[in-house]
């Protein structure tokens, strides 16, 4: 049985090797603005769902923006601005934190696209090239399990307050049980589901054999072949132009 | 002829100094639907776990004693081969089910036999009929109700096709709907004979067995608490 | 005044998914409540926005006269306890008692007072032969007293329980109904979530039942 009107989600992870390698390869500002706004438009062609992925990273953002500007200050070179004869921003330093900020948004967009693959076609993807079924079945169970920590985190932060813990002002000194405190229903959640888990996957056979069969066939179609030729060829041609 | 055959069975989990199961004797027959019932922690979902093999061979335990499936001893058989005769559903819904599709989680079993693609097919269809999911097919087990669930993970594991099923408090997290609808299954399920054993501390869901037995003090007997 | 009060609510969890809209209801402390509906009626979801876990999309949740969104949680928990279906959901400690004591260890609370109250406790909720087991690994009965025990160290004065009965065999459901009609002569009001209504009947005085985010009764005994 085939998926059909989405694309083979090794094409997709293809687009995504392509656009993270030119994440990480390019250095030039102006093509790696360009690269990100691939990715953002890419993304956007897949219909991924931009504005949840936001809402759930948007933590993320403010530590990634924090990194950015420490990076800045600590480069040193042509200073931008300064104070007392200190250069808190030089120009080496934003151009950095700039890189930084658009490798990010590139990697961000980038995993979104994978995102609209279901994780068992994932699975099947990389199943048929050739890795090892259990570890890409335990590489996709990651991939379900964690969105849920998160809902989870916040779930302990509400009983924990609701235990009568004020969180907002906790002295320094009780901070650090608090968070073991926090993570314990967390940590021991996680494990006793993996292990019900496991024990359920196991009773339906899983790994009874080193193969398995699969009901779910992925074919490639000649939309695949065009964009993932066409994908490789723009790497490429982004490549060169970085690298004269 | 004795399906399921247990004799003499002795049981406690390694860190523990009491028995928990103390010579316990079981007999089931082909086609029978037993119930068996007890207060928390006396031993019933322990007793489904020597059933199926998950004890010894995934948890451990020190047991002593016959537990037998069509003749041979669970303990000298692989996991593997004992998947293709008993299958077994637990509480949690959510502790079973992990693929993203309903079809996709009815095939991970079949797959991991090596059942060939069109016999999956047929299984699928097979097994969604028996619990009334039908159309359900595609759609993403964590969108539905939890009674809902139980009957998808009831269905994935009727598609390993095994002659035996073992039900463990698969009806405590379920809300009366979905009681009465896997109940309903269970009975479809019986009529179409297959043998099952069916673990809960409710009496009201003992009524649909041909024999209710009672786990008390490590042995099993009759259960008069009607 | 009535103790929580529930003004024109709507809510929705994500936009175009209404569980309510304008609803209304009025709970005195005196009351046994239970809250009855099949699974996704909305009642879980009514029980966290009277304990103001859940904060309405539009209208007003006012407990003990104060607006939910206008009282932090830990103050209201000192006041409300809430009984998560999953008990797990709410343990923090590794031994059932620093579970109890944790939280006062951290609000710098006496040792010797602690260990007073901890001990009541342990006393009253029989858990005592437990002491030093990990929360996580009793039976349901014991996690289900253990989780009860814990939040009314706070001493609140009402309770929120969803779905209390999960899991429990006629023999522990009992003993929990003793518990809380023991509870309830102390004074301490309360919500049951239950889809049970063999076990609520035995000890709440008003029904209310909720079906597709709208009560369709609302009875008292």
């Amino acid at each position: 049985m085939t998926r059909e009107h989405n694309l083979d989600p090794r094409t997709k992870l293809v687009i995504v090797l392509c656009l993270s390698t030119l994440g990480i390869a390019v250095n030039n500002l102006a093509l790696l603005s360009a690269i990100a706004l691939l990715s953002y438009v890419a993304a956007s062609l897949f219909r991924a769902n931009l504005k949840r992925t936001f809402r759930k990273i948007k933590s993320l953002i403010y530590m990634l923006l924090f990194i950015a500007l420490v990076q800045s200050i600590f480069t040193r070179g042509e200073p931008l601005l300064s104070a007392g004869g200190f250069a808190i921003l030089t120009v080496n330093g934003v151009e950095r934190a700039l890189q930084f900020i658009l490798r990010m948004a590139i990697v961000i967009f980038s995993a979104t696209i994978i995102g609209t693959s279901s994780s068992r076609s994932i699975i099947q993807g990389l199943v048929q090239w050739k890795l090892p079924y259990d570890i890409a079945f335990m590489a996709a169970l990651g991939i379900r399990f964690l969105p849920m920590l998160r809902e989870e985190i916040r779930d302990s932060l509400v009983a924990i307050q609701l235990r009568g813990i004020d969180i907002k002002n906790i002295p320094i000194k009780e901070r650090i049980s608090l968070y073991s405190y926090l993570f314990n229903p967390l940590l021991v959640g996680t494990l006793l589901k993996a292990e019900r888990l496991s024990i359920a996957m196991e009773m339906r056979g899983f790994r009874a054999y080193d193969k398995r069969t699969s009901y779910l066939v992925l074919k490639f179609t000649k939309l695949d072949y065009l964009i993932m030729f066409f994908s490789i060829a723009i790497t490429a041609v982004f490549l060169i132009i970085s690298y004269m | 002829m004795d399906v399921i055959e247990i004799s003499n069975l002795y049981f406690r989990y390694s860190k523990r100094e009491e028995y928990l199961l103390k010579g316990l004797s079981l007999r089931v027959r082909k086609g029978e639907l037993l119930a068996i019932t007890g207060e928390s922690g006396c031993g019933k979902s322990t007793l489904l776990s020597i059933i199926c093999g998950i004890i010894p061979h995934i948890r451990k335990g020190e047991i002593e004693g016959e537990v037998k499936l069509f003749g041979r001893e669970v303990r000298d058989m692989a996991i593997r081969d004992i998947s293709k005769e008993v299958g077994i559903v637990f509480q949690d819904p959510d502790s079973q089910i992990f693929l993203p599709t309903v079809e996709d989680e009815i095939a991970f079993g079949p797959e991991n036999l090596m059942v060939p693609r069109e016999e999956i097919g047929l299984r699928i269809e097979r097994a969604l009929k028996a619990v009334n999911m039908e159309e359900y097919r595609l759609e993403n087990p964590n969108n539905l109700s939890g009674g809902q669930k139980q009957l998808i993970a009831i269905a994935s594991v009727l598609a390993m096709e095994t002659d035996i099923l073992l039900l463990d408090e698969v009806m405590s997290q379920i809300d009366e709907d979905g009681k009465d609808k896997i109940k309903r299954t269970i009975l479809n399920l019986h009529r179409e004979g297959k043998t099952m054993v069916i673990v809960d501390h409710d009496i009201d869901n003992l009524s649909l067995a041909d024999r209710v037995l009672e786990l008390k003090s490590g042995m099993l007997r009759e259960f008069k608490g009607w | 005044m009535h103790y929580i009060e529930i003004r024109d609510v709507d809510f929705e969890y994500e936009k175009g998914k209404s569980v309510f809209q304008n609803l209304s209801l009025n709970i005195d402390k005196n009351e046994t409540i239970a809250l009855m509906g099949p699974n996704g009626s909305g009642k879980t979801t009514l029980g966290k926005l009277m304990a103001g876990i859940l904060k309405p999309t539009k209208g007003q949740v006012n407990v003990f006269s104060r607006d939910t969104r206008d009282i932090p949680l830990h103050e209201i928990g000192l006041r409300i306890g809430y009984l998560f279906q999953n008990p797990e959901k709410q343990f923090f400690a590794n031994t059932v008692y620093d579970e109890l004591g944790f939280v006062m260890k951290i609000k710098g609370y006496d040792e010797e007072y602690i260990k007073e109250k901890v001990e009541e406790k342990l006393e009253f909720f029989q858990l005592k032969g437990l002491v030093n087991h990990s929360p996580f690994l009793l039976s349901q009965g014991e996690k289900q007293r253990l989780a009860i025990a814990a939040v009314l160290m706070n001493e609140p004065e009402y309770l929120i329980l969803d779905e209390p009965t999960t899991g429990l065999d006629k023999k522990r459901k009992d003993m929990l109904l003793n518990l809380l009609f023991m509870l309830k002569n102390q004074g301490i009001g309360m919500t049951i979530i239950s889809h049970d209504r063999r076990f609520v009947e035995r000890i709440c005085s008003r029904f209310i039942y909720i079906s597709r985010g709208e009560i369709q009764y609302d009875e008292r005994a």
